[in-house]
């Protein structure tokens, strides 16, 4: 495979803690990979690191075959030919949106024709035609979103970085936006690494997710293996909002708060990974049944939500009734579905 | 080979070339912070260490036998003579008169303007900006002309003859100083009162509290540390002033340190190591005030200020209670501005001051005067005002570029940098003056310097920046803070180079800081006294020291005519110039939320 931008063994600490922790990652040509992690994971150091806003204290990061950053090598920022739609948009609001796009645009010293032809279709493709001479003020977020993408586009960088480029809008907007902001960079067949602390939209943006904690990168996969095979508890803590149920494993059975269930596998400290939609009827799948004490119930539409409790552990159900709490919900999950994923010993 | 600066938040810790090469840290560091650093040591640190080095080193420019020769000789002699002693106690005395009498008329008027809907608002609201901008020396003499035996008020039959005699003392320059300085106290006590907000209140209310009660228990506690600050800063403005030094201090022979170090540095015989005495002792004053309220800010103030707290709204108080409070404070306003604005417009149309306000006394020949071309009074007015354009010019744009470079250092240097520009703030002019005229006329090296040369205007000038450039800074600072950093860092990822984003993204966004801190600085410059008055060039007097001159020979009506062109020229074209800024600088987004 050929790699459009590879990270070996980054590392950097600020203020004597460590915030990149000896990282590799590669992303293929065209391919589209998400930083999924919490506040201070690291995803947006790693971001910058790679634009070329800050510098890693160790490693390589190489661009299309260009070392942009190696020990006693580094080619600046502003030489690195990447794009980025930051999370504030970052437009200049002194320049309308075609002299932004102009601005972008003019240190590649290209023919004006070449440079008129670039922004005219970077504000077609964001159909931005008819708003080229506004100020940024005069624009709704939306529209500032879509001009910080045309002026990636029309730079036409090797590379192009999302910092959180949807958090500043409401959630209406936002998935109409996300969808036409992929469908835009896929088509024009762009690399990109997209910065995103909700798991949900790095499904839907990803063909691969990294998720990011202290650091480092728990895994890397693409979302449907994030989501049927995480591998680690705090991976599946991060994703889809499933709940963990801590026990212990032995003997091919799987042990909490005084029940049993048949889950073959590991020995030891585990935690039993439970999907909400999974959730059966306690009939249905017998060797793997539980009874937990309901805690409360909200309608979400298509079923219940209910908040349940084992063992001092909450859990979340999606359940076809409503329950009242304090009522003993019994329930049985597909075995098939379970997954037993050790507890990590503390290092 | 070209530099590029880092972004990092911290210092950055090598330079990068492009192609590959990394300059050890040290070296990086000094590049970045060198241009910083050698600016405000050249204009400031260096004046100041050598007055500082002329009070302990008293033979350090003798003529005769120079020597480096510690020698505490005229510093004890300033402790022990009379004269100065005298000065120390009159200057303290004064300051400590002023900070509680400023404090309160100051918080008083924030209190009243802020809190409660009064009307006549044209007459008051604009009034501190216009004392704050307005010379001390000016105020100085219309109260002068008001207050004199055979002044305005004594013409009318207004003023007894004792209070004219007690005006030029102690009492009437705590009275001028608190009309000059009271605006000081109600910025600092107005922002505070904005701060509280009107949840704290609505909270007393609730719990049963009347609005007496609510000032005394609430409002006054939580603004303690706003009233400490304005007594520091109120204390340490009269510590250094020289306006009132220079005038009504001197004519009533009321010796203030400012104007003891001016004597012995220009009076014949001057006396340098008695003026770096003197200049140590005010330093040292300052010093210790300013320390003072680092500490009291340490010790920290609440926070109030959030994004949940509404702000208060004025209430419309009772009609009698209404009237009162429009009544004080019209009264303030009338007596810190119209007032003397009014002395200084008759005295302009009057011959004399002692056929007052009869009808065969008005004319127009004091202006004419002032403005005849070729005119002493012209000349002077056109040297000021070009020296003042100059020094904007030049303040502003060191400061934007410092600035610039600021925003993206090391938060250690940022903060030195910062501190040291509001301590700079806090240097009495004099001082400042006075250790120009050392460095530029004594110290070897820099005497034979061509540019800028003692006695030349190129000093005066750089003297001016020296004073302007930390308001300049931190206000463009301010504004470049302001900005969010993902504005260059993005102009930075299309291949814009440091020069490049400075021009075309940082200065169109904080153009009007630029100009505010230049228009600001023309005005201050136009009425600078203390420089102006020590580093007058050979080829003629500025203003400030012109119409001091006049004053002193008691020509006010001309010295009056004068300050009313000036005040008319510099306020309408630094006001206009601003205006007209506003209006096309206008960028409502791309500031940090």
């Amino acid at each position: 495979m050929s790699w459009a931008l590879i990270c070996e063994g980054l590392e950097k600490r600020l203020g004597g803690k460590p915030v990149l922790q000896t990282l590799n990652l590669n992303v293929a040509q065209g391919e589209v990979v998400s930083l999924l992690g919490a506040s201070g994971s690291g995803k947006t150091t790693l971001l910058r690191a790679i634009a070329g806003l800050n510098h890693p204290d160790a490693g390589r990061i190489t661009l299309n075959g260009t070392e942009i950053f190696a020990p006693g090598r580094l080619i600046p920022a502003e030489k690195r030919q990447i794009g980025m739609v930051f999370q504030d948009y970052a437009l200049w609001p002194h320049m309308t949106v075609a002299g932004n796009l102009g601005f972008a645009l003019a240190s590649q010293r290209l023919a004006p024709a070449e440079a008129q032809a670039r922004i005219t279709h970077a504000l077609d493709v964001t159909r931005l035609g008819p708003l080229r001479d506004r100020l940024p003020a005069a624009l709704s977020g939306g529209q500032q979103q879509r001009v910080a993408i045309a002026r990636c586009l029309a730079a036409r960088p090797q590379l192009m970085l999302f910092d959180e480029p949807l958090s500043n809008l409401d959630a209406a907007l936002r998935e109409d936006l996300r969808t036409e902001m992929m469908d835009l960079v896929r088509q024009e067949g762009i690399t990109v690494i997209y910065v995103t602390h909700d798991q949900a939209e790095a499904m839907a943006v990803s063909d691969r997710i990294a998720v990011m904690r202290e650091g480092e990168i728990a895994q890397l996969d693409t979302p449907e293996t994030l989501y049927n095979a995480p591998a680690t508890p705090f991976v599946a803590s991060f994703i889809g909002g499933f709940s963990l149920l801590p026990g212990q494993a032995q003997g091919g059975m799987f042990l909490v708060d005084g029940q049993t269930l048949t889950l073959p596998g590991t020995t030891g400290p585990v935690v039993l990974v439970i999907r909400p939609e999974d959730a059966c009827p306690a009939t249905l799948h017998p060797a793997t049944r539980l009874i937990a004490k309901v805690l409360h119930a909200a309608y979400q539409g298509r079923c219940w939500r209910l908040t349940v409790e084992i063992a001092g552990q909450i859990l979340r159900l999606d359940w076809p009734n409503t329950a009242r709490p304090g009522d003993q919900l019994e329930f049985s999950l597909p075995p098939d579905r379970c997954l037993l994923l050790p507890i990590p010993i503390p290092a | 080979m070209s530099l590029h600066d880092t972004t990092d938040a911290a210092i950055p810790r090598r330079i990068h070339l492009t192609g590959g090469l990394r300059l050890p840290g040290f070296l990086a560091m000094a590049a970045v912070d060198l241009p910083i650093l050698l600016v405000f040591g050249l204009l400031i640190v260096l004046p100041l260490l050598t007055v500082l080095a002329q009070a302990v080193m008293p033979a350090l420019f003798d003529p005769q036998s120079p020597g480096l020769a510690i020698d505490l000789t005229p510093l004890g002699r300033a402790l022990s003579g009379p004269r100065v002693l005298r000065s120390i106690g009159h200057s303290v005395e004064l300051g400590a008169a002023v900070a509680v009498t400023a404090t309160l008329v100051g918080g008083i008027f924030a209190a009243l303007t802020q809190r409660f809907r009064l009307p006549l608002r044209a007459l008051y609201v604009p009034v501190p900006w216009l004392v704050f901008l307005t010379p001390a020396y000016l105020k100085a003499m219309a109260w002068v002309l008001l207050m004199a035996p055979g002044g305005y008020l004594a013409q009318l039959g207004i003023l007894p003859h004792w209070a004219s005699d007690a005006f030029f003392g102690l009492g009437g320059l705590v009275f001028v100083h608190t009309l000059s300085l009271f605006p000081l106290p109600a910025f600092i006590l107005g922002s505070a009162l904005a701060g509280l907000g009107q949840d704290i209140e609505d909270a007393a209310r609730l719990a049963g509290a009347n609005p007496w009660r609510i000032w005394l228990r609430i409002n006054l506690p939580l603004l303690t540390p706003a009233i400490a600050l304005s007594l520091i800063a109120t204390f340490a403005e009269v510590l250094s002033d020289f306006g009132l030094a220079a005038t009504i201090a001197r004519s009533s022979g009321f010796g203030v340190l400012t104007y003891g170090i001016y004597a012995a540095a220009s009076d014949y015989p001057v006396d340098f190591p008695m003026a770096g005495a003197q200049a140590l002792i005010l330093l040292t004053l300052i010093l210790l005030v300013t320390l003072t309220d680092r500490l009291l800010r340490k010790q920290g103030s609440l926070r109030l200020i959030s994004g949940r707290s509404r702000q208060s709204l004025p209430q419309k108080p009772p009609p009698l209670a209404r009237w009162i409070m429009t009544g004080v404070v019209v009264l303030i306003g009338v007596l810190a501005m119209w007032l003397p604005l009014v002395v200084i417009l008759l005295r302009t149309f009057t011959a004399t001051l002692g056929h007052g306000l009869e009808p065969t006394n008005f004319t127009l020949s004091n202006l004419t005067e002032t403005l005849t071309p070729g005119a002493p009074a012209l000349q002077a007015l056109g040297r000021s005002f070009l020296y003042a354009a100059l020094t904007a010019l030049i303040a502003a744009s060191i400061a934007l570029i410092l600035a610039a470079r600021l925003d993206r250092a090391g938060p250690g240097l940022k903060a030195s940098v910062t501190g040291f520009a509001l301590g700079t703030i806090a240097i009495p002019g004099i001082v400042l003056g006075f250790g120009y005229i050392l460095v530029w006329n004594r110290l070897p090296g820099f005497r034979d310097w061509p540019f800028p040369h003692y006695g030349q205007a190129s000093l005066l000038v750089t003297g001016y920046v020296a004073a302007a450039l930390p308001y300049c800074l931190i206000i463009i600072l301010t504004a470049v803070g302001q900005l969010a950093p993902s504005l260059t860092d993005s102009a930075k990822l299309y291949g814009h180079g440091a020069v490049a984003r400075l021009i075309k993204v940082v200065l169109p966004l904080v153009l009007l800081s630029v100009i505010t801190a230049a228009a600001l600085s023309f005005i201050r410059t136009v009425f600078e006294l203390p420089i102006s008055q020590l580093l007058v060039p050979q080829t003629g007097s500025p203003v400030p020291p012109y119409v001091v001159r006049l004053l002193g020979h008691d020509d006010d009506g001309l010295a009056s005519a004068l300050a009313l062109v000036c005040m008319i020229g510099a306020g309408g074209l630094a006001g206009a110039g601003w205006l007209v800024a506003r209006r096309y600088l206008n960028f409502t987004s791309g500031a940090r939320p």
